[in-house]
């Protein structure tokens, strides 16, 4: 069915739509939080906006109130007199028609006019030149005829219905006191509807007379507004005012702390000269102090550190040299003793070969130990020579083929057929590779090794698999540490020194290449020595991966989406594998 | 210690400042300081108040209803919804406002309530005295004094479904008391042009027009104003004047600034062809002579844009003195046949040229408008004319046996009555045209024994017998000239004369009328007959002249000159002895 297709997909899209929107939002969310909590200037400026804004909008909300107050009140105080002397004159004109009325017996006299037209010209000032009022007044009397007038524009209908119904109420209860009302009115003939405060009141004077008075308050409501405009504007200037005010004394106290915080950056980095600048007396002066004291004493503790360990190095270095001449003579004893063993009797004869065998140990211990003391020294120096590697490992191969038969572990070549040339010190290398197959042959449970070589454009590489107990997690750094070994308690069955990887690694090193360990509990290890094709060239990566193709096709399968894991350790864990 | 001491002097600094900077004082106190000028208010509008119609009670008597019936008529033009409540649904049917607007004074009176039982009608009279009249054209027309102002107009009034009385009959047309239209009414002055703008020579002086305009409640009443402007003169000036508004010229708007008032106009004007000084005088005499957009510049927009492409109309706040009129107050008098100059030492100098030679033969003098020609009627018959220079020679301008005393026209023509013929007849000396006949038809028959065209050359002012003055205005231009328009200005009777008349302005006309009592000088507004008695002097009055404001007028007994102070109300006598009749350039 088509249409559901159809639904269907956009509902997904829409869908991915609102997921891509969130994943959005929550990062950018994600970014201001992380940008809010690093940055100390940015909280002290925000909080200030916020408070600032509270405060001025508490203080513009006040403001604007007393001012309405004010105006309004005093407006509709001089309305309401206004008002009332009008209202007054109007009741006194009534009572006049009244008199006249009364007196105008003799037909034939002119009729003087209307009170009421007159009162009204007074009020509004017709008869002058003058401007015409600001308010308009409406006097009603619904029950003579011709006794109501209006000014102006104003008529019966724009009188608020609420306020003439409290007046015609009022009156029924005979109270006379005026009401107002305020609410907008379009007179007949404007535009628009204008703000009017329309106060009423009752006159009785010969009949009920209502009469309106209509202020119109447009002119105070402008008034009101721009007073109200000026408040925002003023309170929005002075919340960026206080803000940027903010800023500055925030940055005035942050900068000097960022200086701090880079320059301890630095110290753990390594740099030990690192040092504050210390400008005045200021709390932050003192802090640049107090910062600059704990660096030198950290510099000197180093310091005194490294020569210790220097002394140590020196130390190790001169008693291998110093037990090097009593060896050699004890070797030539010891060799002349296992050359007359079968002379001997059985146990002085087992004896001489015990000694044979720990005094080659002990000489190639001897040996290590010198070899690394030149390293730590410095004093190690490449040989190179352009080689191919698989010849190489061919010779490494030959070398161990004797302990890997005592072991019955045979070895799986993977050689390329092309050469895989490099420029390396053949003997480091050899070492290298002895050492790794040795340490494979020996972990290797008399399971197979499989020995690969890759090449790139800019690198060879040689991977010794074992199928052995493995290593544990974080052990594939620890394999290079001197004198490490996994289970303390297992003993060395082919008498390794315990620094045959930690000069492997320094070898690998001094070529500028990686040696590096992965392994897996029950999966067996392997170790990956990568060297550049040009000596001193940097690595970008290995022609071989470090876990197994085979684990890796494993992963794959199980679907763990895992890519191709980061280098396990030392070397070259900040490159990635191609 | 001592730091806690500088900052508090320096706090103590800071609100120093602080407080000089504020002045101490809520409102800044100082000065003096030069203060705007600025206008304050509406330029625009009058202040105004109306009658509030409302609708009949049911408990009303017929008096009461006839009262209301009054009131709404008074509010019908503000608010017509009211007065139909009065009436029945036949009276709604017949009835209408339209027509001329009857005007009683307020003394009116209700008549005996006459009930009609087999008609179920009763009729309330309303009888007063009818003063006046509006009619359509707005114009103002007084009932003269020989009619009989008495009306009584029979109101019919029936009871209603409920009881309540309704009006069954009345007459067509509104009925206002005088204090309806003091209230509801202004007199106003609009001014048009003493001629069209095509004519030559241009015109130069402004007509004024008098009527009566409504306020209207829903706009302003310079915007009423300017309307009815557009809409031409009244009846008395059709055809005399100019208009710069043509037909159809509409009011937008009109707003009011401080310093301007805009209007901005609509329809069919052709900024090109409009004659802008014209526009102009009748746009600013029209609104300041009415006390509105005093002081203040007028911009006029056309359809809300600039009236010319060029640029702004606009009207500077004070009109060119020269559209009023503001001849030199030269007095002349004749004496003994001889037209005088009255000095400034007070003292009369006969004029150069024969007219300043004593001469038996000739009267009633007139003086053209520019000094330079005087006219006078012979006593052999005929109008002639002398120029007033040594060289000039008195010429017959205008034969006839029995002609009325010469008036000249501004445009240097001299007009008389052909009272043998009963004919005008105008001459045109200057340029040396001969006698010619100007149809009058409204004079035809007429005993028409003074003939004064005014200064302004529209209106024109003939006495009738000794008791009625009529004002015509001259219409249509050069060939097709003819007076027109004649309406009554006033009448007298019982015995009364009119003894003289004079134009003072464009507006109005003082008669000097002889009755039992003694003499009475009226200054008439010719527009709308409002008139103005003059305070008389013991002595008797023979011959007017006027000019604006300053009136003079000879005594009968001593024949000399006296000249009324409109500020004390006065005649004072002028030093001049043995005058004829006192002279003004034109009128």
């Amino acid at each position: 069915m088509p249409p559901t297709k159809t639904r269907r997909t956009r509902r997904r899209t829409l869908r991915q739509i609102l997921g891509g929107i969130r994943r959005r939002a929550r990062r950018a969310a994600g970014r201001a939080r992380r940008l809010w909590r690093r940055s100390l200037q940015l909280q002290v400026v925000t909080s200030t906006l916020v408070i600032s804004l509270i405060v001025v909008v508490v203080l513009g909300i006040f403001l604007s109130d007393q001012i309405n107050n004010s105006v309004i009140e005093r407006r509709q105080q001089s309305a309401a007199s206004e008002a009332a002397a009008d209202r007054l004159q109007i009741a006194d004109a009534l009572t006049r028609r009244e008199d006249d009325q009364a007196k105008s017996s003799d037909p034939g006299k002119s009729v003087p006019p209307d009170p009421l037209d007159e009162v009204m010209d007074n009020i509004i000032g017709t008869g002058r030149d003058g401007w015409k009022k600001r308010y308009e007044v409406l006097i009603l009397n619904v029950d003579e005829p011709g006794r109501s007038r209006a000014s102006g524009n104003v008529n019966q209908q724009n009188i608020p219905e609420a306020l003439q119904q409290m007046l015609r109420r009022q009156a029924e209860k005979f109270i006379d006191r005026p009401q107002r009302y305020t609410e907008p009115i379009r007179l007949p003939g404007e535009s628009q509807h204008r703000q009017t405060l329309v106060i009423g009141a009752i006159i009785h004077v010969n009949g009920s007379y209502e009469v309106y008075h209509f202020f119109p308050f447009d002119e105070e409501e402008q008034m009101l507004s721009n007073v109200r405009l000026a408040i925002v504007v003023v309170g929005f200037g002075l919340v960026l005012l206080l803000a940027a005010i903010a800023y500055l004394v925030a940055r005035q106290v942050v900068t000097p702390v960022r200086l701090a915080r880079q320059a301890a950056e630095r110290l753990a980095a390594g740099k030990l000269d690192e040092r504050l600048k210390v400008r005045g007396e200021d709390d932050l002066a003192r802090l640049a102090t107090s910062f600059n004291e704990m660096a030198a004493n950290l510099a000197l503790k180093i310091h005194q550190l490294e020569e210790l360990s220097q002394v140590q190095r020196q130390f190790v270095s001169d008693v291998s040299h110093e037990l090097r001449t009593p060896l050699t003579t004890v070797r030539m004893a010891a060799d002349l003793l296992y050359d007359a063993r079968e002379d001997f009797e059985p146990m002085a004869s087992r004896s001489a070969e015990l000694m044979q065998a720990q005094l080659e140990r002990f000489e190639s211990m001897l040996a290590d130990l010198l070899e690394i003391s030149r390293y730590d020294a410095g004093a190690a120096d490449l040989d190179l020579d352009s080689v191919d590697i698989r010849d190489v490992v061919l010779r490494a191969i030959a070398d161990s083929e004797a302990l890997a038969e005592r072991h019955s572990t045979r070895f799986e070549l993977r050689l390329p057929n092309e050469p895989c040339m490099a420029e390396v010190d053949n003997r480091r290398v050899e070492r290298i590779l002895r050492n790794l197959l040795f340490n494979a042959i020996e972990h290797g449970e008399g399971r197979d090794v499989v020995v690969t070589v890759g090449a790139d454009r800019d690198a060879v590489a040689v991977a010794v698999r074992d199928h052995g107990i493995g290593l544990k997690p974080g052990e594939d750094t620890l394999v290079f540490d001197r004198f490490w070994r996994a289970d303390p308690s297992r003993a060395r069955t082919i008498g390794g020194t315990g620094l045959g990887l930690a000069i492997s690694r320094e070898d690998a090193g001094l070529h500028g290449g990686w040696l590096q360990a992965w392994g897996q509990p029950g999966e067996g290890s392997q170790f990956r020595l990568t060297l550049p094709r040009k000596a001193g060239t940097d690595l970008k990566g290995s022609p071989l991966s470090l876990v197994p193709p085979e684990i890796e096709m494993r992963r794959t399968w199980r679907g763990q989406m895992t890519p191709v894991l980061l280098p396990a350790t030392g070397d070259g864990g900040g490159h990635d594998e191609d | 210690m001592t730091r806690i001491r500088r900052l508090g002097g320096a706090a103590a600094f800071a609100f120093t400042m602080l407080l000089a900077g504020t002045g101490c004082a809520v409102i800044p106190v100082g000065g003096p300081f030069p203060v705007d000028d600025a206008g304050s208010g509406d330029s625009v509008t009058v202040p105004f108040q109306r009658m509030l119609a409302v609708a009949p009670q049911p408990d009303w008597g017929p008096q009461q209803v006839v009262e209301g019936l009054l009131a709404a008529m008074a509010a019908y033009d503000d608010d017509p919804s009211v007065l139909p409540k009065y009436l029945t649904e036949e009276a709604r049917r017949v009835w209408k406002p339209d027509g001329a607007i009857t005007v009683i004074d307020n003394s009116f009176r209700f008549g005996e309530l006459v009930e009609n039982k087999e008609k179920n009608e009763t009729v309330l009279s309303i009888q007063g005295n009818k003063i006046a009249q509006i009619n359509e054209d707005d114009t103002y027309v007084p009932v003269g004094s020989s009619g009989d102002p008495k009306i009584n107009r029979p109101i019919t009034l029936v009871k209603d479904a409920n009881g309540a009385f309704k009006v069954n009959g009345l007459q067509q047309g509104l009925l206002l008391t005088d204090a309806d239209v003091r209230r509801a009414y202004r007199p106003t002055n609009l001014y048009y042009l003493n001629g069209s703008s095509g004519a030559d020579p241009q015109p130069d002086r402004l007509v004024v027009d008098r009527l009566r305009l409504r306020v209207d409640p829903d706009k302003s009443f310079a915007q009423t104003i300017v309307e009815r402007l557009a809409e031409g003169p009244t009846s008395g000036l059709q055809g005399a004047v100019g208009n710069e508004f043509p037909e159809g010229a509409r009011v937008r708007w009109i707003r009011s600034s401080e310093d301007r008032v805009v209007i901005n106009m609509g329809g069919p004007f052709n900024p090109l062809d409009t004659y802008t000084q014209g526009l102009q005088a009748q746009l600013r005499a029209s609104l300041s002579s009415n006390n509105l957009a005093n002081g203040r510049t007028l911009e006029v927009l056309l359809d809300g844009e600039q009236f010319f492409s060029s640029g702004p109309l606009t009207v500077p706040a004070n009109l060119p003195e020269s559209w009023l009129g503001s001849e030199d107050k030269q007095v002349f008098y004749s004496s003994g046949g001889a037209v005088f100059v009255l000095g400034s030492d007070g003292e009369g100098h006969p004029v150069t040229g024969p007219a300043g030679q004593p001469s038996q033969g000739y009267t009633g003098f007139a003086v053209s408008k520019d000094r330079d020609r005087i006219a006078a009627r012979s006593a052999a018959g005929g109008i002639w004319v002398t120029r007033h220079s040594p060289d000039g020679r008195w010429q017959e301008s205008i034969p006839g046996a029995d002609l009325t005393d010469p008036s000249w026209h501004r445009d240097g023509s001299l007009w008389t009555f052909d009272r043998q013929n009963g004919e005008v007849i105008r001459s045109h000396p200057v340029v040396g045209r001969g006698p010619e006949r100007v149809a009058a038809p409204a004079l035809q028959g007429l005993n028409v024994t003074s003939l004064r065209m005014a200064r302004n050359g529209v209106r024109v002012a003939v006495e009738i017998g000794d008791n009625r003055v009529q004002v015509g205005a001259l219409t249509g231009g050069g060939g097709n000239a003819m007076l027109s328009n004649f309406e009554t200005l006033t009448t007298v009777s019982g015995g009364d004369e009119i003894v003289d008349i004079a134009w003072s302005d464009g507006g109005h006309l003082l008669v000097l009328v002889q009755t039992k009592a003694g003499q009475v000088v009226k200054e008439i507004n010719v527009g709308d007959g409002e008139t103005t008695q003059l305070p008389t002097t013991s002595k008797r009055l023979e011959r007017l002249a006027a000019l604006g404001d300053a009136i003079l007028a000879t005594t009968e007994d001593s024949n000399e000159i006296l000249e009324y102070s409109r500020d004390k109300q006065t005649w004072t006598p002028k030093p001049a002895t043995a005058v004829d009749q006192p002279i003004f350039a034109l009128g």
